[in-house]
């Protein structure tokens, strides 16, 4: 049986390179082994497994149009994660995916984007906003916010640069402690929002991060006059399948793994569960 | 006998819920079914739906532990009464030792019991019928008279017959007992003595068992539960009642109470002043090895 | 229909032992589970309930997924899919539907579990009536019946003098073939159906009762053990985790195995990280019981639950499915009955 037809077995992929992005956090790039399709958009997740251990989900932080492989922003927290980090170029990973709805980037052409990254949670978020950068007339103003606990936990540091030169496109970012050499803004996500306070005209919020982060994100994005159908979140959750089989993912009646992990606030508000 | 003690036990949970001296009485009610089951009462209008018989076998401590913390952030812990036989008492006893549970928070309505029985044989217990102590060592009030009951001895009869078997018969033996275990985990959540927040079963890191439900893992995870609960098992037996797949679970508990006493000289849940021999380090100890 | 005795089941059966697996009630110390037997004479035919559903023969308790080679960089992939042809024997109409509802949880939404579907697609089904419903027994409060044929290839109903045997798909006909018996016009028995029934709420109702404080006080005295999980037919969660079986200078073989789990442990669905958004088992038996009667039917178009009946059996500490479907239900008349559908 092909590897096509089993959901639970991985393609085979070789690590071709690792960087440190982050305390505790590497950038993976993966390529496949044989070539096996893999037609992926920003918001999918994959599974990477580190054979011998097992293996988790991770969000894609890359971009077909920018990486020939795929990327993943890990952090070192788990078994799994910490097998991860371990490994060397050349080294042969699992690869399940790519799973999950991704990111109505169509949809939302032509609007004013405002994108919410909160420590590792902003890996999904990196290919949102390559996309918008490399299809700029698509999109209005970008408006990025970028967190972290501290400033040795702020992720793709070298990119920010780019972004805040691009046409149309603010970065702001903000630390909840500061280290002796940061400069900017100290003070949570929440905080930041409320001075950047972008317009909610024709505007979509894109959030990710810890749970606790997206949910007073969002009171503070309604705060500025948001409505609910404004604003997307990925999420996650403990998966073992990632495919809607082995029941564990269900926030009340929907799965983050095949119904997500992108979701509008509006669905997020009719959950029987909070996510939190 | 069980008539009075169940009036009594109405009235007193009554009165302790009415005083507000604590906020909810853990005891037995029958379910709808007719069977016997845990209770949780906050209203003493409610305290008519705790019963006593002899079919009250469950270890009420156990839930002690889901009370370690108050309800909001910076409330205090509220009271429970919690009905306890002699047993139970000295698994709350185990409980006050290792520092799981502030004495202050329970009021132990303690019970002088009889014994248990059987469910499908309604014949008395085995550990019952062993038991040498009907009236709870301790309590904050007592229920029914201690009964006449002439306890048989303990002559570690049930083991005798396991320790005769080579260990190779042994094997064999656990390994047919095991072979129809679940990994269902219900005797580690019915026992009080098991709380760990994450247990040794299901640690991945270290890597202790795996999650295959295959023999070499459950006779690790009961061989090792046994061995956790040296010198603190109090024999209650409510890992062997709780099995769905009856596996003779106190076998295994039992023959480490018998070493243990053996070693020791000791028995869990006892006596309060003496530290548990397993937990205690001495410099002029000499273990005959 | 055909009309056989026993002793010409038992002699079926051993001819079918030696071509397929039979998987059949057997003693097992002191349990009746559905297990491989060796003989006929292994088999218990008189029972009520077996103390598992045999719902481990399609997804089993501990199963290998890959079988995994790793030589440095060189890995290779095995995937160890279900080989061997399977006759389940005296399987009972409920736990019969509760493959139905796996089908629907595990097959009929793409992607297939294949390791489900392989072993389906490789076991007969022979049923077996009961002729009455037994203590705990609810099937016909959920669409059930004690002599329900849908969901088996060969029905067996117990008669005087033996078994009549109907042949209920062109599987089960294929499979009979070598049975001594004879014709007879005798109808198939229609089985008592007395019992106590319970309303089981339509699963439109249930979002409205979801924050009630009912579900703190039935759930209080839950143990978070897995029996309840593990003992029921439609029950499927789990986990999934590779271990090193044989580790040398020539390499590492791996095994990933998959193994039942349970949404009642407290460490269900924490995360590496430590967060749990299920930490109080109030959470975890409220989801339960909404998975299988308001996410399962709106998902998948079938409510978990079969009425067989062991999760109150197994229970130590009595928590009781047909009590809570009761409560349930009063919960949803008295809001009715308030005027206040705010739903």
């Amino acid at each position: 049986m092909s590897e096509r037809n089993n959901p639970l077995r991985p393609y085979l992929g070789t690590l071709v390179g690792i960087q440190n992005t982050a305390q505790d956090i590497k950038l993976f790039q993966i390529e496949l082994n044989d070539g096996q399709p893999f037609d992926y958009r920003p918001g999918q997740f994959a599974f990477v497994s580190a054979f011998g251990i097992g293996e988790a989900p991770f969000g894609l932080a890359s971009t077909a149009e920018r990486s020939p492989a795929l990327e993943f922003a890990i952090n070192r927290i788990g078994t799994v994660t910490d097998a991860l980090h371990s490994l060397e170029p050349g080294s042969t990973v699992g690869v399940r995916g790519p799973l999950g709805n991704g990111f109505p980037l169509q949809d939302i052409k032509g609007q004013n984007v405002v994108v919410l990254g909160g420590g590792i949670g902003g890996a999904p978020l990196r290919p949102v906003i390559h996309t918008i950068l490399d299809h700029r007339d698509d999109y209005g103003r970008l408006t990025i916010l970028w967190a972290a606990r501290t400033p040795s936990l702020l992720i793709f540091t070298d990119e920010y640069d780019q972004w805040a030169a691009a046409p149309d496109t603010e970065l702001h970012m903000t630390v909840d402690e500061g280290d002796g050499r940061w400069t900017g803004h100290v003070g949570l996500i929440t905080q930041l929002l409320e001075q950047v306070a972008p317009s909610p005209e024709n505007a979509v919020a894109i959030i990710c991060g810890p749970p606790i982060m997206i949910k007073f994100t969002l009171l503070t994005l309604e705060k500025l006059k948001f409505q609910p159908g404004q604003m997307l979140m990925t999420l996650e959750a403990k998966m073992k399948c990632g495919i809607g089989k082995c029941g564990r993912c269900n926030m009340g009646g929907k799965f983050v793994c095949v119904d997500g992990p992108v979701f509008w606030y509006t669905e997020v508000a009719g959950f029987l569960e909070s996510f939190v | 006998m069980s008539e009075s003690i169940q009036t009594a036990l109405r009235t007193r949970a009554r009165e302790l819920l009415e005083l507000g001296e604590v906020s909810c009485v853990v005891g037995y009610e029958r379910s709808p079914r007719g069977r016997v089951r845990p209770a949780f009462v906050y209203d003493p209008a409610d305290a008519d739906r705790l019963v006593w018989d002899d079919t009250c076998h469950h270890n009420l401590m156990v839930y002690l532990h889901d009370r370690k913390n108050p309800p909001r952030r910076g409330e205090e812990i509220p009271r429970v009464a919690v009905v306890a036989k002699p047993c139970d008492v000295r698994a709350l006893n185990v409980l006050l030792h290792e520092g799981q549970i502030a004495r202050e928070k329970v009021f132990v309505i303690g019970v002088a019991c009889a014994g248990m029985c059987e469910e499908s044989t309604e014949e008395l217990q085995a550990r019952c019928r062993r038991c040498q102590e009907r009236v709870p060592i301790f309590y904050d009030t007592l229920v029914g008279e201690p009964p006449r009951v002439a306890p048989v001895d303990e002559d570690w009869a049930d083991l005798a017959e396991l320790e005769r078997l080579s260990a190779a018969e042994r094997l064999a033996f656990w390994a047919r007992e095991f072979d129809r275990c679940i990994r269902c985990y219900a005797c580690r959540q019915a026992c009080p003595g098991c709380y760990c927040f994450e247990c040794m079963a299901e640690q991945v890191d270290p890597l202790w068992v795996g999650i295959a439900v295959e023999l070499p893992e459950k006779a690790f995870f009961h061989v090792m539960r046994a061995y956790h609960l040296a010198g603190r098992c109090v024999q209650c037996n409510a890992c062997e009642l709780a099995c769905p797949m009856h596996i003779p679970l106190s076998l295994l508990n039992r023959k480490l109470v018998k070493e243990v006493e053996a070693l020791f000289g000791y028995r869990a849940g006892g006596d309060p002043a003496t530290p548990p021999p397993l937990a205690t380090f001495r410099k002029d100890e000499e273990l005959p090895l | 229909m055909k009309l056989t005795r026993r002793e010409q089941l038992a002699a079926w059966l051993d001819a079918l032992m030696e071509r397929a697996t039979v998987i059949a009630p057997r003693q097992v110390e002191s349990e009746l589970l559905y297990r491989p037997v060796a003989a006929s004479d292994e088999v218990v035919f008189d029972f009520q309930r077996t103390a598992m559903s045999p719902k481990g023969y399609f997804l089993p308790s501990t199963e290998v997924l890959l079988e995994i080679e790793k030589r440095g960089a060189e890995v290779t992939l095995d995937e160890a899919l279900p080989q061997e042809e399977q006759v389940l024997f005296a399987i009972r109409p409920c736990d019969a539907r509760g493959l139905r509802v796996l089908d629907a949880l595990l097959v009929e939404h793409e992607p297939a579990d294949v390791y489900y579907a392989g072993r389906r697609h490789q076991t007969t089904l022979v049923g077996l009536a009961c002729p009455r419903l037994w203590p705990e027994c609810f099937c016909t409060s959920i669409g059930g019946a004690p002599d329900d044929s849908s969901d088996v290839d060969v029905m067996l109903y117990e008669v005087d003098g033996g078994y009549l045997v109907s042949e209920v798909t062109a599987k089960g006909a294929a499979l009979l073939a070598g049975l001594q018996a004879e014709e007879t016009d005798q109808p198939a028995p229609v089985s008592d159906r007395d019992g106590p029934s319970v309303l089981v709420l339509e699963a439109e109702a249930w979002p409205a009762l979801f924050n009630e404080l009912y579900w703190a006080r039935f759930t209080e005295r839950c143990l978070s053990c897995h029996a309840c999980t593990y003992v029921c037919p439609t029950c499927r969660c789990f986990d999934v985790r590779d271990y090193t079986t044989a580790a040398g200078p020539n390499g590492i073989r791996i095994e990933r195995l998959r193994s039942w789990d349970s949404c009642m442990a407290a460490a269900y669905r924490r995360i590496a990280g430590g967060h749990n958004p299920r930490s109080s088992k109030m959470h975890r038996l409220r989801n339960r019981y909404y998975c299988k009667f308001n996410y399962c039917p709106q998902d998948f178009g079938a409510v978990a639950c079969v009425g067989c009946g062991r999760c109150i059996a197994v229970c130590p500490v009595g928590v009781d499915i047909v009590e809570m479907l009761g409560d349930v239900a009063a919960l949803a008349a008295a809001r009715v009955g308030e005027g206040g559908a705010d739903e």
